[in-house]
């Protein structure tokens, strides 16, 4: 119950009312900042979502004596690109001339923090962490003639109702109008003939057997009132938009977007700063990782699936785990790989992940006879598999968690169990004129 | 049901022999549109997305109401406004703005008259 409380809390909090409107649901939390301080346990770093600025709160919500916690470890990523306007048309969106373009749209800064990153002795201590990525697409036949077909489909429907929307907007005004009835008749030759010439229709009487469709409709709005036409026409408006299926065309171009079929391919950095005495003076980079992540969209019949590779390799700082984890086996080097399958329903998605690891470090052995130091290479392999499931609370606020066996820690080797609930709150762009304070 | 948002009484006065172009600049990104505008006569000017198109002399579109009409959407989900410019000889004449919580497919509707300086 007291869970219950908290997370309605933390979903009714000021964070949830400082955010915009619903715009596109936010997905799980998976930046390289939060990865890195092993606030998330998953090696495969999903896509990011399209939200401009993005936090999340790690916590289980409840202590040793099941009694509900402020989570302390918290993570933020801010894709600034998307901060500003820069009058990109859809073409060049879709399209980006350059690699480097997309390099910079998808760029993402990330940040995470933790004030219980535990060391060899028990002690707990500071921990700050900080990650980039970006995603490159790679378009295909199939996706370029998918979204020409799109966008072919939409400027036609644009075209129709600018051709009735026109007129329509003079003849309620004019004094040959008086009611309704007047207006629908003086119109049919005008929407007749928009929808045979644009619609690509092969006849009159397919052309005709939508218009009757569209007045069946018509004939249901509420009377004109030549005061105020506003009201009537956009309702007619909106019964022309119905039976073109414009605005299912357009949800459907839209998803499509967020969904593009085609291989993405996820580039990443993190790194761990440490503050071992928790002084802001005396750190250390104990750890840094890259990623690469390609990412395969299926469509069609697939398009609810997602297949992930994973490629990470981390390296650990030996000087820093020696004097702060003296018991502890750190490997150096530590090569990742692995497969992730995701899939997205309405509310929820679910992901699967199994990486394995290859790992190994150099070793003192001695000194020869004379006096040279010798090493020892030694080598380990691991495999860690777990489960995320994610369910949208709001379009803002993502509930995760996440159950699995993960790679053998090297304080508790045995302890390899991982529960992990979080949330993710996802903010849209704000803009000059969105802080403009001295706008009324 | 969509949004339709009208600017009425917008007001440019030309001389008789001067040449009209309407812009249409897109300001947010991710626009796409139709925009028409129905000056006298046909073929309708027309601007895909965005640019330039002239639509007559001042002579021309004296004593009319000249209504131009943009169909308009935004699908990249990046994007939170949708914001377009409309110019006539390089003067701004609206500045279109709506948060796509409100609409993401806003018909935008200007009403024009282009009386004598």
């Amino acid at each position: 119950m007291r869970i219950l409380i908290l997370l309605l809390m933390i979903a009714l909090s000021p964070l949830a009312g400082m955010a915009q409107e619903k715009l596109n649901p936010l997905k799980a939390p998976s930046s390289p900042a939060s990865s890195i301080l092993d606030l998330q346990p998953k090696t495969v770093l999903e896509p990011k979502s399209y939200r401009a600025l993005e936090t999340a709160l790690y916590s289980n919500f409840l202590n040793s004596n099941a009694e509900a916690v402020i989570p302390t470890d918290f993570a933020l990523e801010f894709t600034p690109y998307w901060t500003k306007n820069h009058s990109l048309s859809l073409e060049e969106y879709l399209y980006p001339k350059s690699a480097w373009d997309q390099l910079v749209r998808n760029s993402s800064f990330s940040l995470a923090s933790t004030q219980n990153f535990i060391l060899g002795d028990s002690t707990k201590s500071n921990g700050l962490a900080f990650g980039y990525r970006t995603t490159f697409h790679i378009s295909n036949q199939k996706d370029r003639e998918l979204i020409s077909n799109y966008r072919t489909e939409l400027k036609t429907n644009q075209r129709i109702s600018n051709l009735i929307v026109g007129p329509s907007e003079l003849l309620a005004a004019s004094p040959n109008v008086s009611n309704k009835t007047d207006f629908l008749d003086q119109i049919k030759a005008t929407v007749t003939k928009a929808i045979y010439e644009l619609g690509g229709y092969k006849t009159i009487e397919d052309a005709t057997a939508v218009v009757d469709k569209i007045y069946e409709d018509a004939s249901l709005l509420g009377e004109l009132d030549k005061n105020d036409p506003g009201p009537f026409l956009d309702s007619f408006y909106g019964v022309i938009d119905k039976n073109l299926h414009a605005d299912s065309l357009y949800n459907e171009f839209k998803d499509y977007i967020r969904n593009r079929q085609g291989l993405s391919i996820d580039v990443a950095f993190a790194s761990f700063l440490n503050f071992p005495t928790n002084s802001f003076e005396f750190s250390y980079l104990p750890k840094s990782a890259v990623w690469v992540t390609p990412t395969y969209k299926f469509t069609e019949k697939l398009d609810f699936i997602k297949i992930l590779g994973v490629l990470r390799y981390e390296w650990y700082l030996s000087e820093y785990y020696k004097r702060y984890f003296p018991e502890a086996t750190i490997y150096e080097n530590n090569f990742d790989y692995g497969l992730s399958v995701a899939s997205e329903f309405k509310r929820f998605s679910i992901q699967f992940e199994l990486v394995g690891r290859s790992s190994n470090t150099t070793i003192p052995a001695g000194t020869d006879g004379q006096g040279n130091e010798l090493f020892r290479k030694e080598k380990n392999s691991d495999f860690q598999y777990m489960g995320t499931f994610n369910y949208n609370l709001t379009d803002q606020i993502v509930l995760t968690y996440t159950l699995g066996s993960r790679f053998e820690p090297f304080i508790e080797p045995t302890e390899t169990l991982i529960s992990l609930l979080s949330l993710n709150f996802g903010f849209g762009t704000p803009t000059i004129d969105a802080i403009d304070l001295s706008k009324e | 049901m969509r949004k339709t948002y009208r600017y009425r009484d917008l007001v440019y006065p030309v001389a008789d022999d001067t040449d009209l172009n309407f812009t249409v600049e897109f300001i947010s990104d991710g626009n796409s549109g139709i925009t028409t505008i129905f000056v006298p006569g046909n073929p309708k000017p027309e601007i895909e997305d965005a640019g330039t198109v002239f639509i007559g002399k001042g002579s021309q579109l004296r004593g009319e109401i000249i209504v131009c009409v943009s169909d308009l959407e935004n699908p990249i989900p990046e994007e939170d406004e949708i914001r377009v410019k409309y110019k006539i000889n390089d003067t701004l004449i609206v500045e279109h703005h709506n948060p796509k919580s409100e609409e993401e497919r806003p018909i935008v509707i200007l009403f024009l008259k282009f009386p004598k300086p």
